[in-house]
């Protein structure tokens, strides 16, 4: 910007440049998930790309059921692709961003990078509410049966949390540290009770698991609705307070100095984050690692200033889940694989990689 | 921006913090909060934060109480600078410093706009850490971090700085830079300073007032020059001091004594002869040694005369520059029969004070012991063209113990006496 050529401008920040930088990052997470849901939706066991079993069908083909244009391919394949592939895909992107999301904030929350959506005891809690749905029969009453199990596993997960929170804060103030521990217990607790549930649960033992390790592949419209509603709403109000979670890590009291009020801030990341994770937990089970590997990843990418780290981590924890999933629903065809343990077998790996690379350059 | 505190009392459950303090902080000063550690200053600063909640009307800022004030606003009247930061996530040095902006955004939705960067790049500019800009914070030394610190409370465009020990973990280059960046703040921008020192001579360098806690009260309020007496340092610290003037700053300054306990008093008398310094050494060994230490005759003004007032020692006291009277001359020979023995430092002699040495011939002749600290060169000290030298090696040749230094004279008191 001087025009003295004599001497070199000092290492700075260019303001413009930067705030074009965070644009231009945005845009190409958006387009990305907008590429994400198109493409995975043509994936699968019956589209034009994939593992071609039972059958593959054409692209023509495909985009002609997707629009309900007159063609010569059975009346199902319209049905696949809006009852089952598109509401899926949707689904796996709300639960994405849910979980990243609130994984950020949980972060922030706790001034720990370590920190997930589950660290409150969302997922003890909501395991709870989907195995006694399973076991007492509710889950396979018709119509009302499919939304009975979130609808249980929703309250028990925010009951948990209640519980959790009324540990962790003394005298109206949040404190993390009683927070963090209180959760660890009421998981252990919790995990406990499942695993006797379990225990005796005898046929509908596969079930279970099933949704223990988290899948989508109960994906309905309404399901995505919920999620969707709740994440949309989860993420405003996340990003809306990103500035003042930037001024959190540095401490409460430095963030009080700044005019941010830190319990009140607390409080709500951790109602917003505890709600948008129990409504992703209620309808796909505990799906792990992407709230707490997509925005560890996303920080070492566009650093820890939430204004861009909030809607970033967002994005990328849609385009994590839809990917992971289209390799849950494929890699076995014509089964498919719980995709908790896609999120975990990429996940586990990476984060040890992170953290290993952190400790060679002094972070963390 | 004007600060009062009145009769602010806190407490942690039981344990009172701070019991009825009162004063006033006026625009433009720089005020120092001085106490021992657990005095009460910390939990002082954060309750004029409203971060601990002061009782009502205990502190107003303009008029206006302090827990009637928002958040936002109470952040753009005061920014607070903390002993250290630290953060486990990778924030730039910009990033900490655009946070300084955050209680002037225009709504909850607003990112940082064009002026925020401009405000940040003035505070960075104005405190030299525009080139750590894109540096992340962890990365930082502590006297960087701590001027990025500053460069957000700058971007704060407060009325005031709050500052607790801001150079508490900083060495001596990086304490003195940030303490002149907060006086040149102080000074051209007009910005109050509210700041915790721990340290006294620093306090005293830069302070217009301190406000000196002792156990939750306020012990003492005013210039530094008023306030760090030895008699006040040595009943809210419990440590004996010596207070000089800084010959180049004219400020106040501090220097503490040993602690350790002097030997106990077993009556025997040494009589010390020096000037220009060399005494304080000398009298302060003898005093924690057990004597009891009178001096010769010392100019008011000279450095041993202050030692002596300071270290409660009987001297001689003669007009500022002149040369010895025939009463001090005098005063000097009964104080010299009143000893044991007499112990000449290798202090400058001139024709003003040329007599002390004439007062060890004397009690060569009366008898007494007389230990002369030899300087290795007698030349040095010379400033009479040779007669001291040849009055200093008069006395050993009759009888004086030359010793090297210090030690060695205690050495030779202690045991050839008894």
């Amino acid at each position: 910007m001087s025009p003295r050529k004599d001497e070199a401008e000092p290492a700075g920040v260019d303001f413009p440049k930067l705030m074009r930088r965070r644009f231009v990052w945005l845009v190409t997470l958006a387009v990305g998930l907008l590429a994400s849901v198109i493409v995975a939706v043509l994936v699968g066991t019956l589209g034009p790309i994939g593992p071609g079993i039972p059958e593959y069908i054409t692209f023509s083909e495909a985009l002609g059921a997707i629009f309900g244009l007159e063609g010569d391919w059975p009346a199902y394949y319209s049905n696949i692709f809006w009852d089952v592939r598109i509401p899926r895909v949707l689904l796996a992107a709300a639960v994405g961003a849910a979980l990243a999301c609130a994984g950020t904030a949980m972060q922030a929350v706790f001034r720990n990078p370590m920190a997930d959506p589950y660290i409150v005891g969302v997922s003890s809690g909501a395991s709870v509410g989907a195995v006694v749905a399973g076991l007492s029969g509710f889950a396979t009453v018709a119509v009302l049966g499919a939304l009975i199990t979130p609808a249980l596993a929703f309250t028990t997960a925010l009951l948990t949390v209640f519980v959790v929170y009324y540990l962790g804060v003394v005298g109206g103030k949040v404190y993390v540290n009683t927070l963090l521990l209180s959760g660890v217990a009421v998981a252990a607790f919790l995990g406990a009770v499942v695993s006797v549930l379990i225990y005796f649960s005898g046929q509908q033992y596969h079930r279970i698991i099933f949704w223990l390790l988290g899948s989508l592949s109960l994906a309905s419209w309404s399901a995505v609705a919920v999620v969707a509603i709740a994440a949309a709403i989860g993420i405003v109000l996340v990003f809306i307070s990103s500035r003042d979670m930037n001024a959190l890590l540095l401490g409460e009291e430095t963030a009080h100095n700044l005019g941010v009020d830190p319990e009140g801030l607390k409080t709500l990341m951790l109602v917003v984050a505890a709600v948008m994770t129990a409504a992703a937990v209620a309808f796909t089970g505990v799906i792990g690692f992407v709230g707490l590997i997509i925005p560890h990843m996303v920080r070492l990418v566009v650093g820890a200033d939430h204004r861009v780290l909030v809607p970033a981590a967002t994005l990328s924890g849609a385009i994590f889940l839809i990917w992971t999933d289209t390799i849950a629903r494929t890699v076995i065809a014509p089964m498919e694989l719980p995709v908790g343990i896609i999120t975990a077998l990429c996940g586990g790996p990476f984060f040890l990689y992170l953290l290993r690379r952190n400790r060679l350059a002094g972070e963390v | 921006m004007r600060l009062d505190v009145r009769a602010l009392s806190y407490s942690f459950g039981d344990k009172k913090v701070l019991k009825g303090v009162s004063f006033e902080v006026r625009p433009g000063e720089f005020m120092g909060l001085m106490g021992p550690n657990g005095s009460g200053k910390t939990t002082l600063l954060r309750c004029v934060m409203n971060y601990l909640t002061p009782p009502e009307d205990a502190i107003s800022i303009d008029g206006a109480e302090i827990r009637s004030i928002p958040p936002e606003t109470l952040a753009r009247t005061f920014a607070v600078v903390p002993q250290s930061s630290s953060t486990d996530f990778t924030f730039s040095a910009y990033d900490i410093v655009m946070m300084g902006r955050l209680p002037h955004r225009k709504n909850r939705f607003a990112g940082p706009s064009r002026a925020d960067a401009d405000a940040v790049r003035g505070a960075m500019d104005r405190t030299g850490t525009w080139a750590l800009a894109s540096r992340p914070f962890f990365a930082l030394s502590g006297g960087e971090r701590q001027r990025v610190i500053i460069a957000r409370a700058v971007a704060q465009h407060p009325e005031a700085l709050l500052l607790d020990e801001p150079t508490v973990y900083l060495d001596i280059n990086g304490q003195l830079e940030v303490m002149d960046l907060i006086k040149s703040l102080n000074r051209e921008e007009g910005i109050t300073v509210i700041s915790v020192l721990h340290d006294v001579n620093m306090a005293a360098r830069y302070c217009d007032r301190i406000a000196l806690l002792s156990n939750g009260r306020l012990e003492a309020m005013g210039p530094p020059a008023e306030v760090l007496t030895p008699g006040v340092i040595q009943s809210v610290y419990g440590v004996e001091v010596a207070v000089r003037r800084d010959p180049f700053t004219n400020a106040v300054y501090v220097m503490p004594r040993s602690t350790a306990t002097p030997a106990p008093r077993h009556g025997r008398r040494v009589h010390v002869l020096c000037g220009g310094g060399v005494g304080g050494p000398i009298m302060k060994a003898l005093l924690d040694a057990g004597y009891g230490v009178s001096t010769g005759v010392l100019n008011v003004l000279d450095s041993d005369f202050e030692n002596a007032k300071d270290l409660h020692i009987p001297t001689v006291p003669e007009a500022p520059f002149a040369v010895v009277g025939d009463a001090a001359h005098e005063e000097n020979l009964r104080l010299v029969r009143e000893s044991e023995a007499v112990v000449v430092g290798p202090f400058p002699v001139g024709p003003g004070n040329f007599r002390n040495l004439e007062a060890a011939e004397h009690a060569l002749r009366s008898g007494k012991r007389v230990i002369v600290i030899a300087p290795a060169g007698l030349s040095a000290i010379d400033f009479v063209g040779g007669k001291a030298s040849a009055a200093i090696k008069g006395l050993i040749s009759s009888g004086a113990i030359e010793v090297k230094n210090l030690g060695e004279a205690l050495e030779r008191l202690q045991g050839t006496g008894g």
